[in-house]
């Protein structure tokens, strides 16, 4: 019995694989302007992903924090907001029994 | 049964300030700045089959090593001024904002020195991709400190004034942010330009 999903899943990959080397040309440019291992296509190849990755981490970075701020800031309200309400409760009768 | 009357609790102020949040988007801008002219710098170098060119002179490392530690250490005495004014103790702040303003009026002065050198010995701007790649990315940088060091020195004529306090002292900050900001991105550009 065929698997669907796994006969999917074969195929995508296979898709995958045979698209590899098609989509690690990059630009036509690129493709053929330099040799292989040519210094100046390094150059931009390292170039491009240091350029790729730095909104990544930048923005990231200064969401993360944002995100750390907010939080400390919304569990310390809550604390505040749990003690605002404990002090609310009327003090125990002497003798009596806590509820 | 008696029951207390209990105030609630008093509305706390945002977890990051407008000017904080303005402060953050200014430094993200100006790194993504640096980001494109180390993305250039980087084509550049690795492009290159000899760094530094054969005809053209090398950095000067050990005064520019010598600068680096200067401008590092700079960053100790805005961040005691935070401090302090955070205590509430607001006597030393002036000095310390001072001494951070001189470190890097210093820093600038000895890459003045350090470039007027280099143009004599032939390396300028238009010394192809090594002469230009350095002043832009270089010079981009020293523009900045420049800009820190006159909010610095506004900063501490402020203080001087005594116009900070423990509730008041956004200024301040800010100005410390920047400042650890600028000595940060010298942190990286130094081993990138001069080390590599």
């Amino acid at each position: 019995m065929i698997d669907p999903k796994r006969t999917g899943l074969v195929l995508a990959l296979v898709v995958v694989w045979a698209a590899t080397r098609a989509l690690a040309q990059s630009c036509a440019m690129c493709g053929s302007s330099f040799g292989v291992d040519d210094p100046v296509q390094r150059a931009f190849s390292w170039s491009i992903l240091f350029l790729m990755a730095a909104p990544y981490t930048l923005f990231g970075a200064v969401a993360g924090w944002l995100f750390y701020v907010h939080r400390r800031a919304g569990r310390r309200a809550s604390v505040v907001e749990l003690a605002w309400r404990r002090a609310r409760v009327p003090a125990a009768e002497p003798g009596g029994q806590p509820t | 049964m008696r029951r207390r009357v209990v105030p609630p609790p008093p509305a706390e102020a945002p977890p990051v300030s407008n000017t904080r949040l303005a402060m953050i988007v200014l430094i993200t801008g100006e790194s993504m700045l640096f980001a494109g002219l180390i993305g250039m710098y980087l084509v550049f170098r690795l492009s290159a089959r000899a760094w530094p060119p054969a005809d053209l002179p090398r950095l000067p490392l050990g005064l520019t090593t010598l600068n680096t530690v200067v401008l590092l250490a700079s960053a100790v005495p805005v961040g005691r001024a935070l401090g302090a004014i955070r205590r509430g103790e607001s006597g030393s702040v002036a000095r310390q904002v001072e001494l951070t303003a001189v470190l890097g009026a210093v820093f600038l002065a000895v890459q003045g020195a350090e470039w007027t050198r280099l143009v004599r010995h032939g390396l300028t701007l238009g010394s192809g991709t090594y002469g230009a790649s350095f002043y832009v990315l270089i010079g981009c940088h020293a523009l900045h400190v420049l800009a820190a060091v006159t909010w610095l020195s506004i900063v501490a004529l402020l203080a001087r004034r005594g116009v900070f306090t423990r509730a008041r002292h956004a200024a301040l900050e800010m100005c410390a942010i920047y400042w650890y900001f600028v000595c940060g991105l010298w942190a990286v550009l130094f081993p990138l330009v001069y080390l590599y």
